[in-house]
């Protein structure tokens, strides 16, 4: 099974952040999706927004952020790494900068879902030039039409939220959810599903219909849910890992 | 420029939005687009805002500032007189309405100081529509008066703890409830601002403001030579301003909260200073304080109605093109103007409003004495006793408090307190 597992550059500080992308690894995660930390998104619920507060008290915005990814990169060259993070920090120091900033932090994608995909300043044509993949994130609320426009773009990859919600609540996979997956993937698109993944059985059902299971903030709350000192970051580290090989079928 | 151009005034707007906020919004555009030319619709909402919110407010001329500060003729149009005590109620009763034709039950809300939070909860209640207003939790904590009111109207207030706990914080929120609960659920913004279409509605419905103005001008023979408006989000200033912004004999004029100072972190200035720049955040591309990597900065305001990071995207471009000046004005300019406003003409502005009247202390001497000069007063300033007293009179203030304190732990009635024995 492939499996794209979620955390934030710089929370709940830097040192941790490697270690939880190591546990990740070592879980079984095959993709890591690195969230540049944003002070307003609005798309994530707020597990993940009180983490990205965190790490921005701690200094870790684009640059210092993208430092981290760095070395989580020379640590695993083998495992793609995707940005996801949010328009304002792609378009305010250009977006093809932004997209440059990533490729020599050695980045293979970029996931920004409030650039809309026919609206997405430049972006698309930004990671092309580099070598990137944008991709798109799909909803079930979007209409049939909008959809099956997303998905004969062309994207190599398209990441769908299998809810019509924020990340962190329960996913389920019903016949509407499967239906939705196949008018994602009609153009030939990959599709990296989640959001609301919490387990191995989850992730058993969802793999079958899915290029990868995308897993996020059930990590980000194992963080939250430990104590902010040296012995709770190890506990989570150690939980993390479990959880990831969980949730990997490993 | 008046409608924008899908979405769009010139490179300011649009719908930068996840796929799980479109749906709403494109739902929204549509129902909108068919009720605002609906004629039941609008003899609905025609009835609604002469009974339930008063219109039209007066357009009061002010002869005593006016002959006080030696330019124009000081018109002052009294936004503050509508329910509720400001211009807030204009939008949130045409999008309540909006809603309830929609087929809506549920209403959602931010607000920063309350103002818009208020005026949503009185449209719920007199619509009979559930209403939860999400509110930052630091001004909870410093608006008491505003959430005591809110849920006297019956509206849920629900304190933010995410992020800076303010305003754009409450709006993040709001945004999350929306994507879950869209099927029954209206989400009420309060601003010119946000992804399309919002900057479109809030602006067509806070338009009355200046169809009013031009209405009572022509029956006065009022030659207006300029309009000014306090900018916070932008729609009291954008609602006056639209039946002019065609009309290059009024000068157009906008008051941004100039805080303590010019530097970042000292004030909310948008369109002046140097403590913006071009961006795209929660939702729209417009200007903003945000810093060099894009995240949002720090504001400053004696006014919580003006202290927000964004402007709406059609001020932002009308104020690029030079259609609509800017001036920031600083909190004790606007204090002043509150102070000047309530001795000389018996009329209380809000401090967000002040900062209009502030900049039109400033600007009256430079107009001909012959023409009028419009003072949009967004609303009154009752609601910021708890701001203007500790300023104009500390320690009688304080001593009330402390009387207040101490009668609420003793849970005595007012007329047994020891402060009536004094």
């Amino acid at each position: 099974m492939n499996l794209m597992s979620h955390l934030i550059a710089g929370f709940p500080d830097a040192e941790t952040s490697i270690a939880i992308a190591d546990a990740l690894v070592k879980g079984g995660a095959n993709i890591l999706e690195i969230q540049l930390a944003f002070s307003d998104p609005s798309a994530d619920g707020p597990a993940i927004q009180t983490a990205s507060t965190i790490a921005l008290e701690k200094g870790y915005s684009t640059k210092q952020g993208l430092a981290i990814v760095k070395q989580i990169h020379e640590r695993h060259p083998e495992t793609p790494i995707y940005i996801m993070t949010y328009g304002s920090l792609a378009f305010t120091p250009g977006v093809e900068n932004f997209v440059k900033m990533c490729k020599d932090a050695g980045v293979s994608a970029c996931i920004i879902p409030d650039l809309p995909f026919d609206g997405d300043e430049g972006l698309t044509e930004a990671c092309k030039k580099h070598g990137l993949e944008n991709i798109p994130v799909a909803a079930p609320s979007m209409t049939k039409e909008r959809l099956e426009t997303m998905a004969s773009k062309g994207f190599k990859y398209i990441y769908a939220a299998l809810r019509a919600g924020t990340t962190g609540s329960e996913t389920t996979i019903d016949q509407a959810t499967l239906d939705f997956i196949d008018t994602v993937g009609k153009g030939g698109a990959k599709v990296l599903g989640g959001f609301g993944i919490r387990n191995g059985e989850q992730s058993r059902v969802l793999s079958k219909h899915v290029y990868a299971v995308v897993a996020g903030s059930v990590f980000v709350n194992i963080v939250l849910s430990n104590a902010d000192d040296a012995e709770g970051r190890k506990k989570a580290i150690a939980e993390i890992e479990a959880k990831a090989k969980e949730i990997a079928g490993n | 420029m008046i409608n924008s151009n899908n979405g769009f005034f010139d490179k300011f707007g649009g719908k930068y939005v996840a796929e799980i906020i479109r749906r709403p919004l494109d739902d929204l555009e549509a129902a909108f687009n068919k009720y605002i030319h609906d004629p039941e619709f609008l003899e609905e909402l025609r009835i609604i805002q002469r009974d339930y919110i008063g219109r039209e407010t007066p357009l009061y001329y002010a002869p005593t500032a006016t002959e006080l500060l030696g330019g124009a003729q000081i018109y002052i149009k009294l936004e503050g007189l509508a329910n509720t005590g400001a211009h807030k109620i204009n939008n949130a009763i045409g999008q309540c309405l909006l809603a309830k034709k929609m087929g809506k039950t549920r209403i959602i809300a931010e607000t920063g100081a309350g103002q818009h939070g208020l005026a949503t909860a009185a449209a719920c209640a007199k619509l009979g529509l559930e209403c939860v207003v999400y509110m930052g939790e630091v001004d909870v904590r410093r608006q008491q008066p505003n959430v005591a009111t809110m849920e006297m109207y019956g509206a849920k207030v629900v304190p933010v703890t995410s992020g800076s706990r303010t305003l754009k914080d409450a709006v993040n929120e709001a945004m999350r409830d929306w994507a879950t609960n869209f099927k029954n659920t209206h989400y009420v913004l309060g601003s010119a601002l946000g992804p399309a279409p919002f900057p479109d509605i809030v602006r067509t419905f806070q338009s009355i403001i200046g169809e009013e103005v031009k209405r009572q001008a022509a029956e006065r023979n009022i030659d207006i030579a300029a309009i000014v408006a306090c900018v916070g989000g932008g729609s009291n200033s954008i609602g006056v301003f639209t039946p002019f912004i065609e009309d290059k004999n009024v000068r157009l004029i906008g008051a941004e909260a100039g805080g303590i100072g010019p530097n970042v972190g000292e004030n909310a200035a948008r369109m002046t200073g140097n403590a913006s720049r071009e961006g795209i955040v929660q939702g729209y591309k417009s200007r903003f304080l945000i810093d060099e990597d894009g995240q949002s900065m720090p504001t400053r305001s004696i006014s919580a109605g003006l202290d927000y990071m964004g402007i709406g995207p059609q001020l932002a471009a009308l104020g690029e093109s030079g259609r609509v000046e800017f001036t920031a004005i600083l909190d004790k300019e606007a204090l002043d103007a509150v102070k000047f406003f309530a001795r000389n003409e018996g009329i209380l502005f809000a401090l967000e409003s002040a900062h209009a009247g502030a900049a039109a202390m400033k600007i009256a001497k430079e107009l001909p004495k012959d023409k009028g000069l419009v003072i949009n007063m967004s609303g009154r300033g009752d609601k910021d006793i708890f701001i203007t007293s500790p300023v104009f009179r500390p320690e009688k203030w304080k001593e009330f408090l402390k009387a207040e304190l101490k009668r609420l732990e003793n849970n005595e009635d007012i007329h047994d307190a020891e402060i009536m024995n004094k």
